[in-house]
């Protein structure tokens, strides 16, 4: 490759963001989910909590996307095409108007969009519903009445487009040319883990705030998840390093240079992974978060924003030209 | 479906005239641009959204008896035959047409610039003032009235030939032939090879020396391959973070004990 003569989409800020909330809700919502098949009374607040925060972290998302586009008045495209073409990509699928482009991560990513804020929509309302009988019959418990069966349905098939929603952005990112994605294929499972691990630290830090009855136990079972989180992201991320060193080229060392030596070398290397995965998971192992509650909220905060820093320092990377080309 | 045309440029005759450069915008009716110094005669360093036609300028230094080497290429949008910006854009703007060619519908393109970075190349271009993606169209609304792209028109030395795919190849390989028999042991064709890279493209080269002193990828990859491997790693992760989280809240193991 020759990067000085590629280009870059050169996606603001927006974008990131939207990747990061994406990840936020899809990570709190299959936590929820996981706790309330196993054992939904016992965790009813992560439960609660993790599919408000879902529902919550999803609304900017569709507006994000929106503003960001050269036309957002032609949104709607992006699910229908205005007109038959011959031939508009590899395996394309159309159904009347509307159409999927599977290798098309941002085609495939605008319908998981939908899918995912369609369960999580269910799953929100359902939550409320079930919080607004439990507060007006007295003795009731709140989370516990309303539609469960709605609930756990929507609750599955949204998991799996909630870890979709998490991981389609890494293999978006992945599907350009661009010298340091293309050759660094564990994008979306690190932003899969990335996901995990802040949808969970959004939950830990909503929940230390609420401080209901066992709480202490929920909170200690949602830092185990970040921790599992945080540690497949740190995999994730010596992996994607050695898939994109095999790569061997010299644009795509250029391009690697610059994340671990250059410019973002400090974001990345101090906020990215240790304020924002070693540090929480050293601090998780000296067991201080499970007895101090301001300790926990410290923890979940790093993790998001060490999630959030390191989709941005590596898009940033990506994104910026190793030499002086149009990117 | 039409045969498929094809635009085939030989660098070996190119004399940096920009001809078609100038012919292109105007034909396109593409406003002027402010030049900007390269370093070389160059102008502009990159395909832009009013450039759809670039003459790169490559200056190598020779042995003691030659200075300077002066190498010129006209190069364009490959139009290639698994094009990454058709498979990259999700509104379906980018469309192949009858003739093998690929062409971006401004009415439904909505200014993402998936296809931008998609692009092996750099040739897609995003233009601010209208909100969409722009590049090369072989001068579509010219083929079907039956003229060949401005470009090919203009052209004073045949360097940018255009034609039917199957015939430009022949003449190309024929083309190589000569030079090599010449003495230009290092001529080759890029692209032409509907079994290489990105399934041929359907404008392609006669280059002397490698291609990345033209600034062109050796080995061009199309990035939806990684789609697949990408993915699997993504439900690979999936399942190991999914079962982790089934672990911390697992209670059954907890009450037994």
């Amino acid at each position: 490759m020759e990067p000085g003569l590629l280009k870059s989409a050169d996606w603001p800020i927006l974008i990131d963001i939207y990747f990061f909330l994406g990840g936020v809700a899809g990570g709190a919502f299959v936590v929820a989910t996981i706790a309330s098949l196993l054992d939904g009374s016992r965790y009813r607040d992560v439960v609660r909590v993790g599919y408000y925060v879902a529902f919550a972290a999803l609304i900017p998302c569709p507006i994000l996307l929106i503003v960001d586009l050269g036309l957002p008045a032609r949104f709607l495209n992006m699910l229908m095409v205005a007109k038959h073409s011959l031939d508009i990509g590899m395996s394309a699928m159309t159904a009347g108007p509307f159409h999927l482009k599977p290798y098309s991560p941002m085609s495939a990513g605008v319908w998981g969009l939908m899918a995912f804020s369609a369960c999580a929509f269910l799953c929100a309302g359902e939550t409320w519903l079930a919080d607004r009988r439990g507060r007006s019959s007295p003795g009731g418990l709140a989370g516990t009445s309303g539609f469960p069966l709605v609930r756990t349905i929507a609750g599955v098939i949204g998991s799996i487009f909630a870890f979709f929603l998490a991981a389609y952005p890494g293999v978006l990112l992945g599907a350009t040319a661009r010298p340091l994605f293309i050759s660094a294929h564990w994008l979306g499972a690190l932003f899969l883990a990335v996901g995990a691990a802040t949808g969970s630290a959004a939950i830990v830090l909503v929940l230390g705030w609420l401080r209901g009855p066992g709480a202490h136990d929920a909170l200690a079972r949602v830092m185990r998840v970040i921790s599992v989180a945080l540690v497949a992201e740190l995999v994730a991320l010596i992996l994607l390093i050695v898939s994109v060193k095999a790569a061997g080229s010299e644009g795509v060392d250029a391009a690697l240079a610059q994340l671990l030596m250059g410019r973002y070398s400090v974001p990345f290397w101090l906020g990215a992974v240790f304020l924002g995965a070693v540090l929480p998971l050293l601090l998780q192992r000296s067991a201080i978060g499970a007895r101090a509650p301001r300790m926990t909220a410290l923890q979940a905060t790093l993790v998001l924003v060490g999630g959030f820093l390191v989709k941005f320092v590596l898009i940033a990377a990506g994104q910026a030209s190793p030499n002086g080309g149009v990117g | 479906m039409a045969r498929t045309v094809a635009m085939f440029t030989d660098v070996s005759l190119c004399i940096g005239c920009r001809a078609c450069q100038v012919a292109c915008k105007q034909w396109n009716q593409l406003e002027p641009e402010e030049p900007e110094w390269t370093g070389s005669y160059q102008n502009h360093a990159h395909f832009t959204d009013k450039s759809y036609r670039l003459v790169r300028f490559i200056e190598e230094p020779g042995d003691d008896k030659v200075g300077m080497r002066w190498h010129m290429m006209s190069d364009v949008c490959k139009h290639c035959a698994q094009a990454g910006c058709l498979e990259a854009c999700p509104t379906g703007a980018i469309y192949r047409t009858e003739y093998g060619t690929v062409n971006i519908n401004q009415d439904i393109c909505n200014g993402c610039r998936y296809c931008v970075s998609a692009c092996p190349f750099g040739v897609v271009s995003f233009n601010h003032d209208t909100g969409t993606a722009t590049k090369c169209t072989f001068c579509n609304d010219r083929l079907h009235n039956g003229l060949g792209p401005a470009c090919a028109k203009a052209c004073p030395t045949e360097s940018i030939k255009f034609g039917f795919r199957d015939e430009l190849e022949a003449k190309a390989k024929a083309r190589v032939e000569q030079l090599q028999k010449q003495g230009v042991t290092d001529a080759h064709l890029y692209g032409a090879d509907q079994n290489g890279p990105l399934g041929g493209l359907n404008a392609f080269f006669l280059l002397v020396g490698p291609a990345s002193k033209y600034g062109l990828p050796d080995q061009p990859k199309l990035p939806q391959r990684n789609v697949f491997i990408d993915s699997v790693f993504s439900i690979g992760a999936a399942i190991a973070v999914g079962l982790g989280a089934v672990f911390a809240f697992r209670t059954r193991g907890e009450q037994d004990r």
